[in-house]
């Protein structure tokens, strides 16, 4: 081997090789996603939790555990507006179940915090269960963090789910008149303070620099039923679908993208997956995603 | 305080009233069983005004017509046993050391005051609520006193969080019960709380001239009570002071300046009965047509007190009309005309208002509005499942509505105003508006429109539009609009407000929409 052919060689080399090892780990973890179907939703959350290895494999006894359900909306259950409450309760028992010390449960809400928390069922559904705090957000509790993305370099994120040992995403999957959906990714949003309305103006982009801050060890969609129109708060039943469904992953951006399926989308038709799985917080293609039945 | 009867039940109601104060505000439930407007429903200067000014019959009004009926047979009772502000001037009138009586306020204020009020009431200007004193304390303590203590508490637990950080949280339980029961929900400053918690204040400094000087010489509802009181049956023995005593003029907080009891100033506190040194006062039951001292008001002030009252009601009137523009009014008040003549400017729908959407006119509704609730979407907004207002509104000015009802009233219509809202000014994609419009259809919708970007490349914004005929007006896209300062869409008043319908409404998303021409041409 000449001089010439050495350089050649390890230039193509060099520029290939990250793609090949990236490659090369993709096959080997691929992406699991779980659909657990059926009409009791806290026996399919669980289910789903299990195919995933179990609330053990997350939660570790004596953890600090946030489950952030959607419950932003003045809405109730059946309108698909938020997260069911039997799935929310379901997450939360399991994670009590593996001995968190506490799980604590909150939302920073669009309508009045009082009238969301009791109207989506949540705040009742948790009561009486102990070491569980369904607590309305604090504005002091936000602290700027330095994201240092491309659209937000920094922004007021909730002390509660800094500080937590484990963070579950649970969502409920929608129709939103922006991002088209609203699924993992974009339930993110229930942690961030000020004028969130300002992201808006690139909302992928936003939605990607936070997650790539802040990322969620497992998340849960609530697929129960969707709202298909008029989201992200709906209002009318004829636009809500009951499927019967609950996903769950390890991975954010494989849950978001199976979940558009339901919706007879594409997950590259969603500006806020396509984002984040550029970005690398995620798969996104359904082929290289493992879908497992439960 | 002496512990007899009166006194005990003063400070019954003192605490009913502030109980029902702290309830009346939303806790969990669409319903609010019993507010503080109770003591509205009962108050006959509300009846007299409402019946006045708007000339019809609210059945929520029976309370006071029954107060009425009560006060013309026992007299002037509500003073001495019920009102919670009188009890107050009870509470700090024995720490105020007195000078002497001031003079100005003796004989006819009270009637240059009440007279006025009623009369304009006949010629539909209904401001008595502003004197009202049940008014003066929920205002004084609904704009000041519970924000202040709100502000107190809740600096004292943020900073606490500063010093300790999440552990704090061990105290969560003592300080959530506080907050849950006592504290408003938000901090919510108001315009005129500084003047609401001065005339209150000014209402109790008066004791520095003589014991319950507020109710002798000014209060409307006193002095409207002291007419009724004429003609009670329940009357005292000795009328007047006797010969050879006189201990009556020190013990009485209202009468026995003229050296008789004054069946228009007794407030049956009884506490001449109990101080009698020889047990010579008794409180009866008579029927006598003898007329107890002159009739009050004189004619002079008769028609002096009315005629001012007609005069008040042309100039307080006045409103200019680019104020009507941001005149939002609670759900439900279809008619500014008819809401003004009902509205008492008691603060309570402010007080209850989930999203601190309602604010006192200062200056926004002329005179007349002085003190009426206005909403300011850029403070709050009209929660869409919410009838809290309506249900604690003790004349009905603001009605009560079932959730289906209210969602369908028309406060406004929003209109975007293109020269702010990004996706037209700048270009870019925003629709938080559209996010939150709450109607089930959506009154504000978008459509793709290709544009050309301020940086001279095509591409494609979501344009939002206003669908009126579904638009309630309740100013959630005003509020969370991400602009800073002015939003880029704003609900304005509108004369028709006739109710919403849900009727599905043609959609104009397949129209062709005109490409504006590229501002950049390279």
């Amino acid at each position: 081997m000449d001089r010439r052919t050495f350089l050649k060689a390890s230039g193509a080399a060099s520029l290939l090789a990250p793609i090949l090892i990236r490659k090369a780990l993709a096959a080997r973890e691929q992406p699991l996603v779980v659909v657990a179907e059926g009409s009791d939703y806290a026996a399919i959350t669980r289910k789903a939790i299990n195919a995933l290895g179990g609330i053990k494999k997350f939660v570790k006894p004596g953890n600090v555990v946030v489950v952030k359900p959607n419950m932003g909306w003045d809405r109730s259950v059946e309108l698909a507006a938020n997260t069911h409450p039997l799935v929310v309760r379901a997450v939360v028992e399991e994670c009590l179940a593996a001995g968190a010390k506490k799980v604590k449960v909150f939302d920073n809400t669009c309508n009045d915090a009082r009238r969301c928390y009791v109207n989506s069922g949540i705040e009742n559904a948790l009561k009486g269960l102990k070491n569980v705090d369904c607590k309305q957000i604090e504005t002091e509790r936000f602290s700027k963090v330095t994201l240092n993305g491309q659209f937000l370099k920094e922004w007021e994120l909730y002390d509660e789910a800094l500080t937590a040992d484990v963070y579950i995403n649970v969502p409920v999957a929608k129709h939103h008149g922006l991002s088209k959906l609203t699924l993992g990714l974009k339930n993110i949003m229930g942690i961030m303070g000020g004028k969130r309305g300002y992201i808006h103006r690139d909302l992928e982009v936003a939605l990607a620099d936070v997650n790539a801050h802040f990322k969620s060890h497992l998340t849960i969609i609530d697929a129960t039923r969707i709202l298909t129109n008029h989201g992200p708060q709906g209002g009318n039943i004829a636009d809500v679908k009951v499927l019967n469904k609950v996903i769950a992953s390890v991975d954010v951006v494989a849950a978001d993208a199976f979940a558009t399926t339901l919706f007879g989308l594409k997950p590259s038709d969603i500006a806020v997956t396509v984002a984040a799985h550029k970005r690398g917080l995620g798969e996104m293609d359904l082929s290289k995603i493992r879908v497992f039945r439960a | 305080m002496k512990r007899t009867p009166a006194r005990i039940c003063q400070l019954l109601f003192l605490a009913l009233f502030l109980i029902l104060f702290m309830q009346t505000e939303y806790r969990g439930r669409d319903e609010i069983n019993a507010a503080v407007n109770t003591f509205f429903r009962v108050n006959p200067l509300v009846l007299f005004s409402y019946l006045l000014a708007a000339k019809s019959w609210s059945w929520l009004l029976l309370p006071a017509l029954l107060m009425t009926l009560a006060t013309l047979i026992l007299g002037r009772f509500f003073c001495g046993w019920i009102c919670p502000l009188g009890t107050i001037l009870d509470l700090v009138s024995t720490r105020i050391r007195k000078t002497a009586p001031l003079r100005i306020l003796q004989g006819n204020t009270k009637y240059w005051l009440l007279l006025p009020l009623l009369t304009a009431s006949l010629f539909n200007l209904n401001v008595s609520g502003l004197f009202d004193p049940i008014a003066i304390l929920l205002r004084g303590l609904t704009f000041l006193l519970h924000p202040l203590l709100g502000l107190v508490s809740r600096s004292g637990w943020v900073s606490l969080y500063g010093l300790i950080g999440e552990r704090r949280d061990t105290l969560a339980p003592a300080y959530n019960l506080i907050r849950d029961n006592m504290l408003p929900f938000r901090d919510a400053l108001y315009p005129l709380a500084l003047l609401s918690g001065m005339i209150l204040l000014a209402v109790i400094a008066l004791e520095r001239f003589e014991t319950r000087t507020w109710c002798r010489t000014l209060c409307p509802l006193g002095t409207l009570l002291g007419w009724l009181a004429r003609f009670s049956l329940l009357r005292r023995t000795p009328t007047g002071l006797c010969a050879d005593c006189g201990v009556c003029r020190d013990i009485c907080p209202t009468s026995f300046r003229q050296g008789h009891l004054d069946k228009e100033e007794c407030v049956l506190c009884l506490d001449c009965q109990d101080g009698c040194p020889h047990g010579r006062i008794s409180f009866r039951p008579k029927l006598t047509l003898k007329r107890a001292g002159p009739l009050r008001p004189e004619r002079r002030v008769l028609l002096g007190g009315m005629a001012a009252g007609l005069m008040l009601a042309i100039p307080a009137r006045f409103r200019s009309p680019e104020k009507e523009s941001k005149l939002l009014r609670p759900p439900g008040v279809r008619s500014e005309d008819e809401f003004l003549k009902k509205c008492v400017r008691c603060g309570e729908c402010m007080k209850v208002c989930l999203k601190n959407a309602l604010y006192p006119a200062a200056y926004q509704a002329g005179l007349e509005g002085f003190y009426t609730p206005l909403l300011i979407p850029r403070l709050g907004y009209c929660e869409y499942n919410c009838t809290l207002c309506g249900q604690v509104c003790p004349t009905g000015a603001i009605p009560s509505l079932l959730v289906e009802s209210k969602r369908r009233e028309v406060i406004g219509k929003a209109v975007f105003d293109k020269n702010h809202c990004l996706p037209f000014a700048r270009k870019i994609d925003c629709i938080v508006c559209e996010e939150h419009c709450p109607i089930p259809e959506k009154a504000i919708r978008s459509r793709e429109v290709p544009t050309v970007g301020l940086d001279g490349l095509p591409r494609i914004v979501k344009e939002p539009y206003l669908v009126e005929d579904i638009c309630n007006g309740c100013g959630i896209c005003e509020n969370v609009c991400p602009l800073e300062s002015k939003a880029g869409i704003e609900v304005f008043a509108v004369k028709n407000r006739t109710p919403i319908s849900y009727k599905p409404v043609r959609q104009p998303e397949n129209q062709p929409v005109s490409q504006p021409e590229n501002p950049y041409p390279s």
